[in-house]
């Protein structure tokens, strides 16, 4: 089986100027352009000509600044990246302002010049330049600030699903696959009943493990799929791995996310059983505390001199955020890493009722 | 040729067995648990081949393979294992092939056929190039003939005697080829020097104490023993600080 292949994640060096070249981009920028000359319209003044002329004109004079600015800002943007993100805005604020000034006094200039009397009388082009350079700069850095923050928000979303992608990846270790594979090798010749069993324990797991993520399980599936983990890992290790479990008659029909329990009762195996030479108990305690719903796992571990991979942490790194994803603060994973054993504790609210 | 089975899955043993069986011409001596007993169980049955699996409790497999390498009748060495994340130490430990779980029998019969071709001493010239691991969990020794495997948990102090090192442990004393040198640097974190001939197991250290006979030798004492171990003028300042934070 061929890895999945990882969706378009590959997150772009951090964008604070966005591509003025690109038409959603273009599009925003007339939009705005466009506004800000109604509002000049609207505006109470002293001028005399009709609307309908006032608008073409200055909508032309407006949407031509506009987009000289964005064309200046997209050709200088490989410049402007490189700069760092505060001079650079600043640059890209002060490019914009130059095009303005400029702009404004070439388009008074002909209109003077022809004698079209679209601008302000002669005596007024102070006047125009600098009214045009107050409002693209009150205008620029609010759109500035739209774009910045238009990317940030982009990019917070490729790191999430990023993260989502290898949380699922992460979830159930390659080994435990080709050792349940192997297993089932093995009683395909010996008991071929106990390897069908294998096979539909193993397909439960990853049909688990594979489906979608946002789906709620039950508290009662996920303790079944745990239970299922538990029969794959009891034929491997035989003897060296026992199991109590206490389910004090909790109601099974309880929400919770899927895949949450099994990869803390793998943990316990693959850190706390597997590496001790005569195995151990893993406790599984669920009970109802009020509208709480309490998990308990508790396994012996070697002693913290004896214990070689050190990489217990990812595992629960990634049940933490998805209580934290699912339940925010009413979520809790507590751990209790003692030198002979290891306890952890999952708590959430019971959302039954809410609904 | 006599092959030795090292798994730590019963499951996984018998499959291999099987295989084994199949592919003819191969006689199984027998099956360890995990690379402890993998190491005792070949210096006495001496098989020519062990399949050693890599994630165990005890003495994991590529740590197996740096003892075995060292035996007289070294036996070349194929790792099975679940997943190849380990591949690169497998070979650094001297394997002479690498194969995977679930493994297949034509697989398995290629890696038969190489270890054919290897004569003995190529065998023991891959055995020797390994690499040791980080750091071994377990001594090994030679007393009268027999091999002696000590937990490196079990260890109180290391002394130089000539070119041997003696490895004072709970159950005794034994010899071995190595330098005191070369265990401080591979036990850094487990063993403090107090002598020029001499390495105490920190976890072991309960203090010190001045002897009352007025020449101001400091002693080292142990838990575990009543060996009192003299601490050279040099080491004394560190060892101070040490105990002082025990």
């Amino acid at each position: 089986m061929p890895p999945p292949a990882a969706p378009e994640l590959h997150a772009p060096a951090p964008r604070w100027l966005p591509d003025f070249c690109s038409l959603p981009v273009l599009f925003a920028v007339m939009v705005v352009a466009e506004l800000l000359v109604l509002v000049i319209l609207i505006a109470p003044s002293d001028e005399t000509r009709a609307v309908l002329p006032r608008l073409a004109t200055t909508s032309v004079f407006v949407q031509w600044l506009g987009l000289v600015c964005a064309v200046c800002l997209c050709k200088l943007r490989p410049q402007l990246q490189r700069l760092s993100p505060g001079i650079g805005v600043l640059a890209a604020y002060i490019l914009m302002l130059l095009v303005t000034v400029l702009g404004s006094a070439i388009v008074f200039e002909i209109d003077h010049q022809l004698n079209l009397g679209l601008t302000l009388p002669v005596e007024f082009e102070q006047r125009f330049i600098w009214r045009s350079a107050a409002l693209c700069a009150l205008l620029g850095a609010a759109l500035l600030r739209y774009f910045y923050v238009i990317e940030q928000w982009r990019a917070r979303v490729r790191a999430e699903s990023k993260a989502r992608f290898e949380a699922l990846q992460a979830r159930i270790r390659p080994h435990f696959l080709f050792n349940s594979m192997n297993t089932i090798a093995s009683l395909i010749r010996a008991r071929p009943q106990d390897a069908e069993r294998a096979v539909e324990d193993l397909a439960d797991l990853f049909r688990a493990a594979l489906g979608n993520d946002k789906a709620l399980s039950t508290l009662g599936e996920e303790i079944e799929l745990a239970m299922r983990y538990l029969a794959i890992e009891q034929l491997r290790l035989g003897d060296r791995l026992h199991i109590e479990t206490d389910f004090h008659d909790v109601p099974l029909s309880i929400p919770m996310p899927v895949l949450l329990l099994q990869p803390l009762v793998e943990n316990a195996v693959y850190h706390g059983i597997a590496p001790l030479p005569d195995g151990g108990t893993i406790s599984i305690n669920v009970h109802q505390n009020g509208r709480r719903v309490e998990i308990e796992i508790r396994n012996p571990c070697p002693p913290p001199g004896q214990r070689a991979t050190q990489r217990h942490g990812m595992a629960l790194e990634n049940t933490r955020s998805r209580i934290a994803f699912h339940f925010g603060a009413r979520g809790t994973l507590d751990i209790d890493a003692g030198d002979n054993h290891f306890v952890c504790k999952l708590g959430f609210p019971d959302e039954s009722a809410d609904r | 040729m006599k092959a030795l089975i090292v798994d730590d899955e019963l499951l996984a043993r018998e499959r291999l067995d099987a295989l084994l069986r199949d592919c003819g011409d191969v006689e199984v001596v027998g099956h360890a648990g995990d690379g402890r007993a993998a190491v005792e169980a070949a210096a006495r049955l001496a098989p020519e081949l062990v399949l050693l699996d890599i994630r165990m409790p005890i003495m994991d497999g590529v740590e197996a393979a740096g003892h075995l390498a060292k035996l007289d009748n070294a036996p070349a060495i194929i790792f099975c294992t679940a997943y190849d994340e380990h591949a690169l130490a497998a070979f650094d430990a001297g394997a002479i092939d690498y194969l995977v779980k679930p493994v297949r029998i034509e697989r398995l019969r290629a890696a038969l056929e190489r270890v054919r071709r290897y004569s003995h001493s190529e065998i023991q010239r891959v055995g020797t190039k390994a690499i040791a691991p980080r750091q071994r969990t377990h001594l090994c020794a030679r007393v009268r003939g027999n091999l002696v495997l000590v937990p490196i948990l079990d260890v109180l102090y290391l002394q130089a005697e000539d070119k041997y090192v003696v490895v004072h442990h709970t159950g005794g004393e034994v010899l071995i080829e190595e330098t005191l040198k070369s265990l401080e640097t591979e036990f850094e974190d487990r063993f403090v020097r107090i002598h020029r001939n001499c390495l105490v197991a920190r976890q072991h250290l309960s203090g010190l104490s001045r002897n009352g006979n007025g020449a101001g030798t400091i002693f080292v004492k142990l838990d575990d023993s009543d060996a009192s171990l003299e601490v050279s003028r040099r080491n004394l300042p560190a060892l101070r600080k040490l105990v002082r934070s025990l």
